[in-house]
Formats: structure tokens, C-alpha cells, sequence
């Protein structure tokens, strides 16, 4: 076992989760510095080293370490600001407004004000170039290299620092993209280059031309991050293994993340998923829902095995088509702000009151009513205590805030209205869950929820009930569970690669060819990270559709069925899973299926620090109680006085009956009247259903004595 | 009396709204033809026992209406006849229907042994039988020569598929992927009905009666305030419709009168033209549609979309004219008459509520190709999405948007990428791009119309043109310039070029003939002079306004 850090930077906080060499796991927050989020890592880094005991030297921790695992939102945040790198597009003639176009979609259909986006890449740096491929990669026209060499001429007059390629129908031939890559490595030796046919080699042009303008225009802020984190760590002695978080739930080493920076751009909540699955498995179970609720957001995933993958997803309203973790975002936070529609209709978020000025109770200077001066009112959340008595809540202004704005319309009291506004928020956060649940064909009563967030824990008893989710599990680390996350990860590399035909006409060696080559590829990115072969795992996955269909299904192959050619078999997967997916399948009329990509996950399995075991204690948790409180019972539509615990008093066997309220430094905790809780071996709190106790089963077994 | 719980009003709301986008995602998944699943022609709904509107998901304007009426006309068609387990088709034009192609499945919800609501989804399916594949037949006089009539019929009853019928309606239809996608709006209403019976078992059904009669009156006060705040008066205006595909020269002129009463409007078509013996008719419901989406680009868009929306709009569309073609009227181009139909109301209520309105929309010009794929050998159809959207109309402080087509898709219809296009047909496709100079000039400018060329990849190509805008732009409004008209060549492999009509049927078109289409601009929006010029200047260095447009036009002096 060696040193370990996990380091997750967010908008207001930077998270550590430290696991030195024999010691239990220590949690750390610093504030974050987003106009150099490298400086925070560091700083973080000092303030545990001064924490231990005996204190070390920056120096001296630093060169303990030996790994660092590390998500950032640089790529995120410099798409949302619009502040990307300035780059040029060389595609196909007559067809470069196919970025900026979108397909034509205008989202909001009735609104008149609303704007298309900025484009990645603005028009005159889009530049149409001569030569042509068909459906199939025959070339019709050769590339016309002039034009190339015009492009580039007014690229470098412009100062353009990063340059994509994305050529029509490259996903069936590369040869035209890679014929422009290399006069742009020859005319522009500095600049970025993305090209698509090595992004992401799959059919549909728009999608491919986004994520490859998406990794261009992030990819030099992306790589002067890692130059400035590195030379950062470097001067403190560190001398260990970067690793950086993907969107797909896994790491990748810096060389790989510097060349694919698009990757790390919905990266920010994807270690959460990965984490809650360690700490499900304290009950036996290897599937789960995560959710974590922030300040302003509020995230959702799921968990099957392992955590359920996407081939899509969108940014700022580009498209991003990297396999990544199927996690979806509302805008529900502690800091949403609750409001009357002109129908009279209350509605919580999606504004969000930040943290400046933050909610009502913040006093400063926050005059509506948000999430969490709702909670305040409720009870959940204690004036004295918030973020462990570091900041004090002004109880008189939450009142006063929702009087004026929720109350008085509505002719309620402010309990009644911060009740309501506490019950519209939880069932906005429970059809979040439905998006990743009912959706995608899963049902939402067979998962344990493990919740995260700061704010996660008030709202989770009242979100399980709406769906009929029996077991809640509220982690210690709860408030940093993505940080935790990452030093779970495996590395991680998908390879995709367009292969169309009939499923029972299948040109099976050449398909074998191409699967070899794309393990052989992941094989040796994996073995330049430093994992040894024995460590490698390969998955392969196939989209497939009924024939003439236009969305595919994208399911997992085993190595027996692929290695035997059994179609059969693939289509029986196939059928399913689109029967799972949408309610139906056409195997009764034996409809033809065809096969569109191919996928390759390539897997390195990294050494995981255990999570500590804590030693078993009774059930009894009455010497963790330190008062009663008044809070509002759901169930009951009324306050009710309950015992307030101190959580970390709290250790593995205790139990507690809700209605009871749950306070530790980073996260109060509501279990509600049809629940109860008792503490597992990891330390976390397993909240359950009242009748529903086989669930925890293990936890409340009385230790033998 | 259940007791109103304003909390609880607001979880049925966000609850109805999940349900029908759920059960839209169902459909565009699953379903095959490329109109359902790209372009997202589709409507999914909840409608209570009486057929009011609980709430839609509606992915284009045109569809978002059309449902409601059907769903009253079904209930009065079967009386105390529906069971549990019923499954309902229906796409007849002359029951309530508002296009042919547009066919509908109805599923009865029941909550202990009684009739509830109704989970609905209506999409264009891409054929439908009658004399041409595809739907659209430009020659067509009568119904007959469309489509399969659908009036109300249950292909389940009481969860038995009747198979009899269920192989005579397929038997009449081209296509064996409109099966598919008929089962998969069935797959979806299913879902609908599973989470109204689970809303019902939580909550009763007493308090879903009284909610949702509170909800409509949420949407209706809400609708309410924004007519009150339009002057009372009586405003008019008019639209054009050019060319029937018959009669050379034909034009009809679309009548609207608006009476704003306090917190009431009536749009009244009297004085509408009267009906033509071709295909270019409307139907009460696509009529209806037509009035109501645009009267919603001028309010609120908040406004959550259920019955009580609609109930202080008023309309009165005359049978026998142009907008409501009498039995057996072809009329499938109906939907289509919602630019000219949005232009008459834009016009009349320009001069009252200029901050509310936008100048004119490009209006439709398709083509629809129908053919053999010879490489592949198999059939295919292709509705040219890309090629027909033009730009939309500029508003007081916003640019119309570029390429997002007529009104009645209002961006909600997509364009089939571009490999995806050269998969489904024999074409190959040499350009696709906005059109310099095409957005009508203002200070706020109209939205860029676009230009689409693709090489005809198989012999014996079949093209149904079906549209307007080519002979009248899109209008500019308190001095911005009118948009750029639409067009379509053909240039065969010999040079001869043919423009067709605007509704026409071209066969035997041969492998290698250039498809040359431009889709016009939006209206601008007052004087081009006052533009902002730093935006001007990089319009210019992005070539979508020349340099001689911005000095002549625009009046840029450097």
C-alpha cells in the first residue's frame, strides 16, 4: 500500500481525500482558485501536510506521495465562458456552416429571443476545402492540397493556435484528413491539432465535427493547465504518478489527456458514481443510483455492475459524442431560488442564488428565498452549525424572504411555504432520478441510492419515497465522494470504429482483424501508463439497429460469443436490450438487425487503497444525542420535536429511528418517520424503509460477544 | 370537494410534463422512419376522460393542437364503447384529423374500473397509401387520391390485437417500416398509461380531478393576462397562398380578423377564399394549429401547454374556404398553409404590439425524393429537411434565426446529417450553406436562409415539390428589408435546367442530375442604418452580409 491523493476541484471548493501509507483516510477542503486551480492543489497539499501528525514539510509530503489522481473543469469552464483556444476548421468544401448550424434546431420553439451559439469556430475560420470521399471512402475527388495551404497561410496570419480536420464520410476512409494533418504538423509545428478520423472515426458528420472542434478549442488551455500543474508538483517534490479524471469514469495519464482534451470536459461528477459503488457493496449489492446535490446542481447516475455508459452528450448546446457516464444535471441546489409563476404555480430553480450572494440566510445581501432557507425554517438545518459552525444562518431573514416571495402569494404560512418549497424541489430531484432510471429502462426500486452532495442528505429520505427506493446510503465522505471516486478509478480508453453490416452476414475475420487492432492499441496506450498486460481488460461492445432504424443500441458482447461468431446469440443480446431500452423488440417477426460500430474499452486496473473497516459497536446510539430539535415531518405534513445526533459519534452498529436528524461538520442528515439507520462497516449511515431491515441485514446483526 | 393543495398542484404539473416527455423519447428511439426519429415530426400528449389537454410534449408547432379535437371526436364516437385495453388509429382529415399522413394511436387510461384520460401520440408516418408514395400528391382532387382514410377504429380491443383489422389498414400502405412505427407510438402510449395509473394510485383520483382543473385555470389566467395586455380592438390582415398545382397563376388569399375583448381574442377567417379543387386545403384542425402556435410566439413561452392555454382564443375558420375544405377535399397540403396563415395574423397585429411580433418567416419549399438506390438496390424516401428551412423573422432587439425554417417547425426540425443522407439515398452532397445577403436587412436582421446542392446518384429519380415563397419573400417590418425568395433547379446531365412548380411531380429524373435549391431569408426588423456596427463589420468578415450589401444596404461607411 502506498500514499494516495484524490483532488477534486469545484467552483468554491478544492476536495482531498489523502490515504497515506497505514493510516485512516483523511478528508480536506480548501477554497479554490479559479484563475489558476493549480494554486489550490498545492495549497491543499500544504495544509494536510501541517495537518499530520507528526507535521511534514510541503516538501516532504509531496515526495511521499506517489500517486495523484486529478479532476479538473478547466475544459468545462473555458466552454461555458466561451474563452476557448482561437482555432481554425479545415472541412469538406461547401459544407463548413454544418458547425454552426447545429442541424437546424433552434431549442426553445416558442421564444423569439432566444439565440443561436456562438459558434466553436467563427465563419471565416472555417475553411472549405476542395476533394471528396463517398459513402463508402472511394475517393471522387482527390484532396485538393492548395487549398489546404491557403487555409493555413490565413490561420497563421490570424494567430490561430489550434487547428481541426473533419472531412465528409473520413469515418469509412481517414486518408484525406490525414494528408491535411500533415502539411498542418509542417506549416504549423506549434499549433493543436484534432483530427476526427482519430477522435472519433464513426459516422454522423455533425456530431464528429463538434467533438472535434470541442477538443481543439479546449485542448491548449487543457495542456498549459497540465505543463503549470506539473512544474507546480514537480517544484514541491513531488515526483509520483498525475493521472487525470475522464467523463467515461476513468483516468487517463497526461500525455493521453493533453491530446484528447475533450474527455475531460464532462468530467467534473465522474468519479461520484465509481465511489458509490465501493460503498454499496458493504451491503452486497454491485448496482446503485448516485445522486449528489451541490449548491446549484443536482446529479444523478447510475450504477449496473458499473456505472452505465452514454455515447453522447452536450455542452453549452454542442454536441459531444465521447462514450462517457450516463449522468444527468438539474438545475436543483441548496442555493435554488423558489418563485410564482404568472399561473400562480410554485416553482423551485432552476435560478440559483450561488453562494454570493447566496440564500437569504447567508446575510449577504440575498433577498430570495433559495433551497436552503427553506431547510432552515424546516428544521434540517442548524443556524449555529452550518459547514460545522464555520458560518452562522440568519433564520429571521430566511423567514422574511420566503414570507414575501412564496408565502404571502400563496396565502400560506412561511412553514407551510417552506414546506412546500422543500416537497417541489425533492420531486424535481426524483424525475431527475426517472431521466437515468424509468428512462433507460431500469427500475428505480431495485437500486440502493447513495447520496452525496452537502445538501444531498436533508432531501433523500422524501426523493426514495417518491420512487419506492428502499435503501439510502449516506457515505463519511458524502461531501467529497468524487475526490474519494478517484482514487477508485481504473484507467480507462474507448475506441469506437464504424463497421456496417448485415448481423447475419457478418465478415467475421476482418471484423476480428479490426477488434485485434483496437485492443492492441488500447494495449499499448494502457502499457505506456505504466499497466502491466496482466492488468489489461478489454470489453467489446456493438451498436446495432434494426435494419433501416436510425438510432442505435449499444450493448456489450462477450468474448465467447464474439470469439465463435455467434450472431445469434449477439442478436438475442441485441433484441433484449432494445426490449429493455424501449418496451419492445421485433424478435417475434425475426427482423433484421445490422451492426454500425464497433467498440473497444480498454481497462488497466489501478491499485484501489481499501475503504477502512470500522470495528463493531451495539446498536445503542442514545450517547450520541445531543438535543432535540423541531423539524418538519414529511409524512405527517407537520413539526414534530426529534433527537438531534452528533454524527461522529456515531459508529458502526448504532441505530436510530427516524424521525431523527443526523449532524456532522459537512452534512446534516434527515431521516424521516418511515425510515431508520443504522451505521455499516464502512462508516456509512444505511438509511432504510421501516419493515425493510433484511437489507441491512449484515449491519444490524448484534456482534457476538 | 377536494381541497386544493398549491404544492401539490405544482408535482402534477412537473409529473405530466415527465410523462409526455418520456413517452416522447420512446418514440423517438425506437422509432424507424427518419420523420419520426430525426425530424422529430411527432406529438405525444395526456388528455383527460373529456379530452382536455393534461399536458404535450409537441416537437413541432404544427402537431401541438391537433390531438385535442380527435381526442373529443373518439370519445363521442364511442360512447360508453371503451374498455380497458382498447388501442384506437385514426388519422381522417374530415373526423377531426388534421393531416393524412399524420396518423394518431389513442389509449383509453382507466384507474379502477373507470375511464380516466387518454395517453395519446400522433406522428407523420411516411406513407399512408393513396396514389403516391410518401403522401404528398400535388394532382390529387379528392381524399381518395391521398391516402388511407382512418376514421376512429380500435385495432385492440380490450387488449386483443384485431388481426383483420389490423392487416387491412397495412395492407393499404406502401411501407413496412409504418407498422414499426406504429407500434412504437403504441409502445409509447403504453408508458404514458403506466404513469398516469401510477400518479392515480398515489395520489386518488379525486385529487387528480380537482388539481388538474386547477391547472388549467393556472394556464388560462396566465394566457388571460397576456391578451389583456394587447389593446382592445379589431385588427385585420392578410396572407397569400400561390399556386394550387393546377391552375396556372392561382393565388388565394388567407382573410384574418382579430377581435382583442379584455381577456379574450378571436382570430375569425370569414371572407377567406374559398376552397380549390387541388391539394392546397386546409382542415379545421391544422387551421386551428396554424392560429394558435403563432398567437403563441407573441406571449409568454412559460405558459405551461395544457386545455386552459387555449380556452380564451376564439376562432371561427369557415367551412368551404381555402382553411377548411369541405368533404372530400384533398388537403394534404393543409399544414403548410400555416406561413401564409401566421403572415395575415403578424400583419394585423404588427401595428399593436410591435415589441411582441416578428417580421416574416421564410416559408416552406420542399421536395420530397423517392427512388431506387441501385448500389444498394432497395427503396428509399427522402424529405429534404435540410434544403427547406430558411431563415426566421427579426424582432424588436433580436436577429431572426438563421436557418431554423418556417414558422409552424419554428427550429424543432432538424436536418439528416450529412453522411447520414448519403447512406439513405444514392446522392452525394456538394453543398450545404448559408446564402450571403439572403437575411432581410434591418437593425435587427432577419435569420439566413440556406443553399442546397447534391448530384443525383441513381437513374429514374422521382421529385414531389411541395411549398411556396417563391413567388413573395418573407416581409420585413418597420423598415428592415424583405428576405431572399426560395427556389428549386434541376439541371440534367445535358445542361437543361427545370425549375418546377412550387407544388409539381417530376419523374424520371437520370443518375448525375444536379438538385439546386436555395431556401430564402427572414424578414429584418427596422432600419438597417441604425445596425450595430462592430456586428456589421464581423457579418462582413464572415461573408454572410457582402461588403456591398453593408455599404449600400446597411450604410457602413469603412
Amino acid at each position: 500500500m502506498s500514499s494516495k491523493i484524490g483532488i477534486d476541484v469545484g467552483g468554491t471548493f478544492t476536495d482531498f481525500y489523502y490515504v497515506g501509507e497505514g493510516e485512516a483516510p483523511r478528508i480536506h477542503k480548501t477554497l479554490s482558485t479559479p484563475e489558476d486551480p493549480s494554486i489550490a492543489v498545492v495549497n491543499g497539499m500544504a495544509e494536510i501536510a501541517a495537518s499530520l501528525d507528526p507535521p511534514l514539510s510541503l516538501h516532504d509530503f509531496a515526495a511521499s506521495i506517489d500517486t495523484i489522481v486529478h479532476g479538473t473543469t478547466v475544459t468545462t469552464n473555458a466552454t461555458l465562458t466561451r474563452r476557448g483556444a482561437k482555432s481554425g476548421l479545415l472541412t469538406t468544401e461547401g459544407l463548413r456552416d454544418a458547425l454552426e448550424m447545429r442541424r437546424g434546431i433552434r431549442e426553445e420553439q416558442y421564444n423569439n429571443h432566444f439565440t443561436n451559439v456562438v459558434p466553436l469556430v467563427p465563419r471565416y475560420l472555417r475553411k472549405g476545402i476542395g476533394g471528396r470521399l463517398d459513402r463508402r471512402g472511394r475517393q471522387v475527388e482527390p484532396l485538393n492540397l492548395d487549398d489546404v495551404k491557403d487555409a493555413i497561410d490565413d490561420f497563421r496570419a490570424e494567430g490561430v493556435e489550434a487547428v481541426s480536420i473533419c472531412f465528409m464520410n473520413s469515418f469509412a476512409n481517414p486518408d484525406h484528413e490525414r494528408q491535411a494533418a500533415e502539411i498542418v504538423r509542417q506549416e504549423m509545428p506549434g499549433a493543436y491539432l484534432t483530427v476526427s478520423s482519430d477522435l472519433l472515426p464513426t459516422i454522423r458528420f455533425y456530431e464528429r465535427i463538434s467533438t472535434t472542434a470541442l477538443n481543439s478549442y479546449v485542448g491548449p488551455i487543457l495542456s498549459r493547465y497540465i505543463d503549470r500543474l506539473q512544474s507546480s508538483l514537480a517544484e514541491v517534490g513531488f515526483g509520483g504518478v498525475l493521472m487525470i479524471m475522464q467523463s467515461n469514469g476513468g483516468v487517463m495519464s497526461p500525455d493521453v489527456a493533453r491530446n484528447a482534451a475533450a474527455l475531460t470536459l464532462l468530467s467534473g461528477p465522474a468519479a461520484g458514481p465509481g465511489a458509490g459503488l465501493g460503498f454499496v457493496r458493504a451491503h452486497g449489492q454491485d448496482s446503485c443510483i448516485v445522486v449528489d446535490m451541490g449548491g446549484t446542481s443536482f446529479e444523478a447516475a447510475l450504477v449496473d455492475g458499473g456505472p452505465v455508459m452514454v455515447n453522447e452528450g452536450y455542452i453549452d448546446r454542442h454536441r459531444l459524442a465521447l462514450p462517457m457516464l450516463g449522468i444527468h444535471t438539474i438545475g436543483a441546489g441548496g442555493g435554488s431560488v423558489g418563485w410564482i409563476d404568472e399561473g400562480g404555480l410554485l416553482r423551485m430553480g432552476p435560478e440559483s442564488a450561488g453562494a454570493d450572494p447566496g440564500p437569504a440566510s447567508y446575510s449577504k445581501g440575498g433577498v430570495k428565498p433559495a433551497c436552503t432557507d427553506a431547510n432552515l425554517v424546516l428544521g434540517y438545518l442548524n443556524p449555529e452549525f452550518f459547514a460545522g459552525g464555520k458560518m452562522a444562518l440568519d433564520m429571521d431573514a430566511a423567514r422574511a424572504a420566503i414570507k414575501q416571495a412564496v408565502a404571502d402569494p400563496l396565502g400560506l404560512s412561511v412553514e407551510a411555504a417552506a414546506a412546500g418549497m422543500y416537497r417541489v424541489i425533492c420531486n424535481n430531484m426524483a424525475q431527475g432520478v426517472r431521466e437515468i432510471t424509468i428512462k433507460r429502462g431500469f427500475d428505480p426500486r431495485e437500486f440502493p441510492m447513495v447520496v452525496a452532495g452537502g445538501a444531498g442528505p436533508i432531501h433523500s429520505c422524501l426523493i426514495a419515497d417518491e420512487l419506492g427506493i428502499p435503501l439510502q446510503i449516506v457515505p463519511r465522505s458524502s461531501s467529497i465522494l468524487c475526490a474519494v471516486g478517484m482514487l477508485m478509478s481504473d484507467l480507462k480508453h474507448d475506441f469506437v470504429r464504424t463497421f456496417v453490416s448485415p448481423m447475419d452476414a457478418i465478415d467475421w475475420p476482418a471484423l476480428t482483424r479490426l477488434v485485434d487492432a483496437m485492443k492492441a492499441e488500447g494495449g499499448d496506450l494502457l502499457t505506456s501508463e505504466g499497466i502491466k498486460p496482466k492488468a489489461q481488460e478489454f470489453t467489446v461492445k456493438f451498436d446495432c439497429r434494426y435494419l433501416k432504424q436510425y438510432h442505435e443500441v449499444s450493448f456489450e458482447v462477450s468474448d465467447a460469443d464474439f470469439t465463435a461468431a455467434n450472431a445469434a446469440a449477439i442478436t438475442a443480446a441485441f433484441h433484449a436490450e432494445h426490449n429493455r431500452l424501449y418496451g419492445y423488440s421485433l424478435d417475434d417477426i425475426d427482423a433484421a438487425v445490422e451492426i454500425i460500430n464497433v467498440r473497444v474499452q480498454a481497462l488497466g486496473r489501478t491499485d484501489k487503497p481499501p475503504l477502512p473497516e470500522e470495528k463493531r459497536a451495539g446498536a445503542d446510539a442514545s450517547g450520541a444525542i445531543k438535543g432535540k430539535r423541531s423539524v418538519y415531518v414529511p409524512e405527517d405534513n407537520a413539526f414534530s420535536d426529534v433527537p438531534v445526533y452528533d454524527g461522529h459519534m456515531i459508529v458502526h452498529g448504532n441505530r436510530i429511528d427516524g424521525p431523527a436528524m443526523i449532524e456532522e461538520a459537512t452534512t446534516a442528515i434527515f431521516v424521516s418517520r418511515e425510515y431508520s439507520c443504522v451505521c455499516d462497516r464502512f462508516g456509512s449511515f444505511a438509511i432504510y424503509r421501516k419493515g425493510q431491515e433484511s437489507l441491512v441485514a449484515t449491519a444490524l446483526e448484534e456482534p457476538r460477544s | 370537494m377536494t381541497q386544493i393543495d398549491p404544492i401539490l398542484l405544482s408535482v402534477y404539473a412537473r409529473t405530466f410534463k415527465s410523462i409526455t416527455d418520456e413517452m416522447s423519447i420512446s418514440v423517438e428511439k425506437s422509432a424507424r422512419s427518419p420523420i419520426l426519429c430525426e425530424a422529430k415530426d411527432f406529438v405525444t400528449g395526456l388528455y383527460d376522460k373529456d379530452g382536455n389537454m393534461l399536458e404535450q410534449t409537441e416537437n413541432l408547432p404544427i402537431l401541438a393542437f391537433s390531438l385535442a379535437p380527435v381526442c373529443r371526436y373518439i370519445i363521442e364516437f364511442y360512447g360508453d364503447d371503451i374498455h380497458p385495453g382498447d388501442v384506437i388509429f385514426h388519422n381522417d382529415v374530415f373526423s377531426m384529423g388534421n393531416q393524412n399522413n399524420d396518423v394518431a394511436v389513442f389509449k383509453p387510461i382507466f384507474f379502477d374500473g373507470e375511464l380516466v384520460a387518454w395517453a395519446a401520440v400522433k406522428g407523420h408516418q411516411a406513407d399512408i397509401g393513396g396514389n403516391v408514395p410518401g403522401g404528398y400528391n400535388p394532382q390529387a382532387k379528392e381524399v381518395w387520391q391521398e391516402a388511407l382514410r382512418i376514421p376512429p377504429v380500435k385495432v385492440y380491443e380490450r387488449g386483443k390485437r384485431r388481426r383483420d383489422v389490423w392487416s387491412l389498414i397495412f395492407a393499404n400502405i406502401r411501407l413496412e417500416i409504418v407498422e414499426h412505427d406504429m407500434k412504437a407510438q403504441m409502445g409509447a402510449c403504453t408508458v404514458g398509461e403506466r404513469r398516469v395509473q401510477e400518479l392515480l394510485a398515489k395520489y386518488g383520483i379525486d385529487s387528480f380531478n380537482a388539481h388538474k382543473a386547477e391547472l388549467f385555470n393556472a394556464s388560462r389566467r396566465m394566457m388571460e393576462a397576456e391578451i389583456a395586455s394587447v389593446p382592445n380592438g379589431v385588427y385585420k390582415g392578410e396572407g397569400e397562398i400561390y399556386f394550387d398545382g393546377h391552375h396556372e397563376g392561382s393565388r388565394f388569399t388567407i382573410r384574418v380578423t382579430i377581435t382583442v375583448e379584455d381577456k379574450n381574442i378571436t382570430f375569425d377567417y370569414t371572407g377567406t377564399d374559398a376552397q380549390t379543387d387541388g391539394f392546397v386545403n386546409g382542415t379545421y384542425t391544422s387551421s386551428a394549429s396554424a392560429t394558435i402556435l403563432t398567437f403563441l410566439q407573441m406571449v409568454n413561452p412559460d405558459i405551461p401547454h395544457n386545455e386552459g392555454m387555449i380556452q380564451p382564443i376564439r376562432m371561427i375558420i369557415p367551412e368551404g374556404t381555402v382553411l377548411n375544405a369541405s368533404y372530400p377535399k384533398a388537403t394534404t397540403f393543409g399544414n403548410h398553409l400555416c406561413p401564409p396563415n401566421a403572415d395575415a395574423i403578424i400583419r394585423a397585429l404588427a401595428p399593436v404590439i410591435p415589441d411582441r411580433v416578428t417580421a416574416g418567416w421564410n416559408n416552406l419549399l420542399c421536395s420530397l425524393t423517392t427512388g431506387i438506390d441501385a448500389e444498394k438496390g432497395d427503396k428509399y424516401v427522402d424529405i429534404g429537411f435540410m434544403g427547406l428551412k430558411g431563415g426566421s423573422g427579426a424582432m424588436l432587439g433580436t436577429d431572426g434565426y438563421d436557418h431554423i425554417g418556417m414558422i409552424d417547425a419554428s427550429g424543432g426540425l432538424l436536418d439528416q446529417d450529412y453522411e447520414m443522407f448519403e447512406q439513405q439515398t444514392p446522392h452525394l452532397l456538394k453543398k450545404h450553406e448559408y446564402i450571403r445577403d439572403s437575411a432581410g436587412a434591418g437593425e435587427w436582421r432577419g435569420g439566413l436562409g440556406v443553399e442546397t446542392e447534391f448530384i443525383i446518384g441513381s437513374e429514374d429519380t422521382q421529385f414531389v415539390t411541395f411549398g411556396d415563397g417563391d413567388f413573395e419573400p418573407a416581409f420585413g417590418l418597420f423598415g428592415g428589408g424583405d428576405g431572399t425568395l426560395n427556389s428549386i433547379t434541376l439541371t440534367y446531365p445535358d445542361g437543361t435546367k427545370l425549375v418546377p412548380h412550387n407544388k409539381d411531380l417530376i419523374t424520371g429524373v437520370p443518375k448525375g442530375t444536379h438538385y439546386h435549391q436555395f431556401a430564402g431569408g427572414g424578414g429584418g426588423y427596422g432600419d438597417p442604418k441604425k445596425r450595430d456596427r462592430a456586428q456589421l463589420r464581423r457579418e462582413v468578415r464572415n461573408g454572410v452580409i457582402s461588403a456591398q450589401a453593408a455599404h449600400d444596404v446597411y450604410g457602413l461607411e469603412d
